[in-house]
């Protein structure tokens, strides 16, 4: 190629690029400069609690100004909270979205949640559980609309317990007693599995034992990790870890089903939504399991913790906070709704946080699995009975995973679980007073 | 060295003609860069630019805090954090360990097959370098999930095999296993790669110098060690510079594990750490911050090395 015709080459491309950008930036303009009809309000929803397309189109048919689509995502520890605080930062969230109740005070500090008092959220109080309302709330601003919550009670080996000639425990006490004959009779079995690195269950049982790991104190938090109640809970534990009478693999992996098919694991202290993973993980054992309420600190009380439990929440990017406000209290409090969600078997199995869902026959029916026992009679008498005072801080997410860390130390032995609280307590306050909170002890 | 030309003196014949070289023709070359250059200054430079900026920022909040932080610029702040943090000590001490352990092995037996697929011993070549090259083909992350069957004891072969045999079970993923047991799954996915560097490497030794050293007496393992090795050197930095930097930034295997070990803590390795606090605890400008330190790390080892072989490496 000669020099002229590489010139004219070059700048031949050059104008065609040059055109191009400037037809591509022209062209965007216009389209929003269109006339638009009076247009559906178009929302979008995070969730991953399963089937909730029926619950979804019912508001779509009942609501026909508003057209709401659900994304089915994964679980929000897997990945989802991760990308709403993404899409927060970016100020293109969805317009609403799933979040568990610990989760709640992180996703407020980011600034990111919408208060649904200005749009009529607050009358909707008296319909939910109380503690599920208080943990949604924050004076009179209306975070969060209640979904489902997490009661947690005492599944067991029924066979198990039967074959060894054990009573069903009722007090801490007798557990730790059921420990040692269990491991007694048979060393492969362990009463149960420890999971150091799943903060949530152990915080459960924390919460069971009256620990207010969080306060509001007017305008400062009052942090407690390593109170009284949680260091007697943790003290239990590490005599059960000394002992060597529970394992400690981490749960919710194969290893972890495993145990659940063959007995390695006798009992697991979990919540209403439990009952499905193990019909789901543990097809062979049916009949095998019942459940019984979680162990008493003293005889004859009745007091109980909760593990996981989500919300509905409108995030600050949407356009439309009054729709969104009025899908997420339709979801969770319309009877129609809250059935769909309830349905063990076209819905999700949901456990309502709606005291009226609590009634309905779906939630109290006999299940096959484990032996026709009504389970949920269990778990209705745990939820009425569950701290309404428990309050989650606003760094749960460093709670967490320091929580991991410290108690994987003490199940190596490094430490004990004591002081894996006391730990945990100082690296709680120090990284919320790093991040600007101001911090009571 | 190739001979090159000597410059043309400017003659009185050329003197007479005008310079006909056209100023934009030499624009020409940046044209054809630009879609690379273009990419690179989108996804290399632009994010790398961003996250130094991050780096410098942090968030404040108040009182009870629960409403949206406001940014402000902390300078150095950050990098203060990260000297006084012991967890991430704890991180890069860790890997810097695991780099040690597990960078020579891997590339002294990538050596080693290299010599033997180019050695005249050997049958089904062909076979045998495809074999050691397909864990390089397989995903990371399906990698990993793979051995988290082979090390989990409810599930692994090797471990009952073990148990079979008589001796103590032995846990992949205990305390003082689980590094060497990721240094296990890297080496069987990288080893193939850097074998096959190697392999090319000692390929292209012409045959001649292979005839002088036969000539000179020299045989079997003597030609490995005293023409192969030294001819194949430039190739064997290159794969060790590439090893340090994938090394230091290990993210996939421990974040695999994690899922069926105790025993990977939320600041394991330097990488980790990082993804942890970005995605986990919501800390993006300390995660920008620990990315940056990474990234000079890298860059001082790397360097480093490359200038401590300067003698080998012909660079």
């Amino acid at each position: 190629m000669n020099n002229r015709s590489q010139s004219r080459w070059t700048r031949g491309l050059l104008t065609a690029l040059v055109v191009a950008g400037v037809t591509a930036a022209g062209v965007a303009p216009r389209h929003a400069q269109a006339q638009q009809p009076r247009a559906v309000v178009n929302l979008s929803f995070w969730s991953w609690v399963p089937n909730l397309n029926t619950s979804v189109d019912l508001f779509n048919r009942t609501h026909p100004g508003i057209h709401v689509t659900w994304n089915k995502v994964v679980a929000g520890n897997l990945g989802t909270y991760a990308k709403m605080f993404a899409a927060l930062k970016a100020n293109n969230a969805p317009d609403l979205g799933q979040v568990e109740y610990q989760f709640l005070p992180t996703f407020e500090a980011t600034g990111g949640l919408v208060d649904m008092a200005p749009y009529g959220a607050s009358a909707y109080k008296n319909q939910f559980v109380p503690w599920t309302w208080s943990q949604s709330t924050l004076g009179n601003q209306v975070f969060a609309i209640p979904q489902d919550s997490g009661p947690m009670a005492m599944y067991y080996r029924a066979d198990l317990f039967a074959k060894y000639h054990i009573a069903v425990p009722t007090t801490w006490a007798q557990y730790a007693a059921a420990a040692v004959k269990l491991h007694q009779a048979d060393p492969n079995l362990a009463i149960t599995d420890f999971p150091p690195r799943d903060a949530g269950w152990f915080i459960g049982l924390l919460w069971q034992r009256g620990a207010r790991l969080f306060r509001v104190n007017g305008n400062a938090w009052k942090v407690a990790i390593n109170d009284s109640n949680a260091t007697a809970v943790a003290q239990y534990w590490q005599t059960m870890l000394s002992k060597k009478l529970v394992k400690t693999d981490p749960d919710f992996t194969q290893g972890w089903f495993k145990d659940l098919q063959t007995g390695g694991a006798a009992t697991w202290l979990s919540a209403v939504w439990g009952a499905n993973t193990i019909i789901d993980n543990a097809t062979g054992t049916a009949g095998k399991w019942r459940v019984a309420p979680m162990p008493q600190w003293t005889a004859g009380a009745s007091v109980y913790g909760n593990w996981g439990g989500s919300t509905t929440v409108v995030f600050k990017s949407t356009k439309h906070p009054k729709e969104a406000t009025a899908f997420a209290e339709f979801l969770n409090s319309n009877t129609g709704s809250v059935v769909k969600m309830i349905d063990p078997l076209k819905g999700a199995a949901l456990y309502p946080a709606l005291k009226a869902g609590l009634d309905q026959p779906a939630v109290v029916q006999p299940v096959t699995f484990y032996g026709g026992q009504r389970i949920n009679t269990v778990f209705n008498a745990a939820s009425a009975k569950v701290d309404v005072n428990f309050q989650w801080g606003p760094t749960m997410d460093q709670v967490f995973a320091d929580m991991s860390d410290d108690f994987s130390n003490a199940v190596n032995g490094k430490i004990t679980l004591v002081q894996a609280l006391n730990q945990l307590q100082q690296s709680t306050v120090a990284h919320m007073q790093k991040s600007g909170f101001t911090v009571q002890q | 060295m190739a001979v090159q030309a000597a410059p043309r003196a400017p003659t009185a014949a050329n003197r007479l003609q005008p310079r006909r070289r056209s100023r934009r023709g030499q624009a020409t070359p940046y044209l054809f860069i630009l879609p690379f250059g273009l990419l690179f200054l989108l996804f290399f430079l632009l994010p790398i630019g961003y996250a130094v900026v991050q780096s410098l920022l942090s968030s404040k909040r108040s009182g009870l805090g629960l409403g949206a932080p406001t940014t402000v610029f902390n300078g150095l702040g950050n990098f203060g954090d990260a000297m006084h943090d012991p967890a991430f000590y704890a991180g890069v001490g860790r890997v810097l360990l695991y780099g040690v352990v597990q960078v020579p092995i891997m590339l002294g037996v990538a050596f080693i097959l290299a010599l033997l697929m180019d050695s005249t011993v050997i049958r089904f070549k062909n076979f045998f370098r495809l074999a050691f090259f397909i864990p390089y083909a397989i995903p990371g992350v399906v990698g990993a999930l793979l051995w988290t069957f082979l090390y989990d004891p409810q599930f692994s072969p090797i471990v009952s095999l073990i148990h079979h045999a008589g001796l103590t079970s032995f846990d992949f993923l205990g305390e003082n296993t689980i590094l060497w047991s990721i240094a296990n799954i890297v080496t069987w996915e990288w080893t193939g790669y850097n074998m096959i560097i190697l392999f090319a490497a000692l390929q292209a030794i012409p045959g001649e110098v292979y005839e002088a050293a036969r000539m000179d007496g020299c045989t079997g393992i003597g030609v490995a060690r005293y023409i192969k090795a030294p001819l194949v050197a430039p190739a064997l930095v290159l794969t060790c510079v590439l090893s340090i930097i994938g090394t230091l930034q290990t993210f996939t295997e421990p974040q695999v594990l994690s899922g069926i070990s105790n025993n990977i803590s939320t600041s394991f390795m330097p990488n980790v750490y990082a993804y942890n606090q970005a995605f986990n605890a919501n800390n993006y400008y300390y995660a920008a911050t620990l990315a940056v330190i990474l990234a000079l790390v890298t860059f001082v080892f790397s360097f480093g090395f490359l200038r401590l072989t300067q003698r080998y490496s012909g660079v």
